[in-house]
């Protein structure tokens, strides 16, 4: 790569660094594990800009910033991204009682309680989430970073907001006090 | 959860062509249930949107990977601007970046099967994962962490220094007169166990030697050669200590020090 490749790069990639962190943060969820990711990545970016063929460089950084949390965490803490299905299903399960929709309304929570609900997502739904709600992709550009079909990514979004949901409602934040 | 909340999010985010769109705010104006449903998912989607936090980049991380893009992408002018001494952290983060990205640029040309495993039936796959983990400390420690806790190439101050503090000891040869420079070690961790990671230069690569005792059951003389990320990686095993050699600098420079190195173990 040349020097105007590698200015090229920190012009393209740079401006992003905070999505970057963001997401790596949100996968890892330890400040210090996110800036060893986030290196990673940028050295693998770096490595494969060549590739790169123009257009909005965050999903494509996003991309890549997805798969070395993931692989970190394969290599340090496997058990968080190998959720089975039927584990997904339990998690869904325990929301899952039917009742009125007033049950799900939120109430007023704070930061903390938002963050730490969010936290507690399987790491597909949180992704998902993530990518969503803080990064505000679209779902075509989800599914291209995260390497399922949209079906996928809709369902994954929408059990995520449920999941939130209850986990925010009066009685939950009660109990949890 | 049901079908409806798929449609309702998607209508949410904006993700509806206009003829379902149309045929959903329909069926909202019709049923009070299913409104008041996409009233609830909407106020969560604002609450998130509004309330999580947005992690911002810390300025060191940002300041570390600016100044490895900012050094020059050419190895030779790398060099030139690389500090003889290195005596701050500053200095040390743009040389070492230089000399980062010029490897990482011109191995993107070299085929790792080539220069991949030399006994590969002599390893395990635990090898790989701790080549690889060698890796990451050595690039954290370019760019982030404190690169050396003892600086010094004064052998005589970085050995007693280690062994104060490590429960075997490495050994620790300033190799100035052969082309590479002791800048200082420090401690480092490698599979969960304490390591000793001399840092020394050549030209302007760094190269990271990770010394650790051996596993009881290791066969001693095993050697393993490979390219783990775009780093060239040497694992020896001798005198009872697993040497970690990592670096950008080229296969046969690496090969030298290995060579200079690992014959002092265990004298």
């Amino acid at each position: 790569m040349t020097d105007d490749g590698q200015e090229r790069f920190a012009a393209s990639v740079l401006p992003h660094l905070d999505a970057a962190f963001n997401l790596a943060r949100w996968l890892v969820r330890d400040a210090h594990d996110a800036q060893d990711v986030v290196q990673d990545a940028l050295v693998r970016a770096l490595r494969h800009f060549d590739g790169f063929r123009g257009g909005d460089p965050r999903p494509w950084l996003l991309a890549i910033v997805r798969n070395a949390a993931f692989a970190w965490l394969g290599a340090r803490r496997p058990n968080e991204i190998e959720v089975p299905d039927d584990e997904l299903d339990a998690t869904l399960a325990v929301g899952a009682q039917p009742g009125d929709p007033e049950s799900l309304a939120i109430r007023r929570a704070e930061r903390r309680e938002i963050d730490a609900a969010i936290a507690a997502l399987p790491i597909a739904f949180r992704e998902a989430l993530v990518l969503r709600e803080l990064e505000e992709l679209s779902y075509r550009e989800i599914a291209r970073i995260t390497d399922v079909p949209i079906g996928t990514v809709m369902s994954r979004l929408s059990r995520a907001r449920h999941l939130l949901a209850v986990a925010l409602r009066p009685e939950a934040t009660r109990s949890l006090a | 959860m049901n079908d409806d909340d798929l449609w309702l999010d998607a209508l949410l985010d904006d993700e509806l062509d206009a003829a379902a769109s149309v045929a959903l705010q329909r069926r909202l104006a019709a049923e009070p249930a299913l409104q008041r449903r996409f009233d609830e998912r909407r106020a969560l989607r604002d609450a998130v949107r509004t309330q999580a936090t947005r992690h911002a980049a810390p300025e060191a991380l940002r300041a570390n990977l600016e100044a490895m893009l900012a050094a020059p992408a050419r190895a030779n002018v790398a060099r030139e601007r690389a500090p003889r001494r290195l005596r701050g952290a500053l200095p040390w983060a743009t040389g070492i970046g230089g000399a980062l990205v010029a490897t990482l640029c011109t191995l993107v040309a070299v085929d790792p099967a080539a220069l991949g495993w030399h006994r590969g039936d002599a390893l395990t796959s635990q090898q790989t994962a701790e080549a690889s983990e060698a890796v990451s400390a050595h690039t954290r420690a370019l760019l982030v962490d404190h690169p050396i806790e003892v600086a010094s190439s004064d052998q005589h101050t970085v050995r007693p220094w280690l062994s104060a503090r490590l429960n075997f000891v490495p050994p620790v040869v300033d190799l100035v007169a052969q082309g590479y420079p002791l800048v200082g070690a420090r401690r480092d961790v490698l599979s969960g166990e304490t390591a000793a990671a001399l840092v020394y230069r050549h030209g302007a690569h760094v190269i990271s030697v990770f010394v650790r005792p051996a596993e009881a059951n290791a066969p001693a003389g095993v050697e393993a050669t490979r390219v783990v990320r775009g780093f060239n990686v040497i694992e020896r095993t001798q005198g009872g200590l697993a040497f970690c050699f990592v670096s950008d600098v080229n296969p046969a420079d690496l090969r030298a020090l290995a060579d200079l190195v690992t014959p002092l173990a265990g004298k």
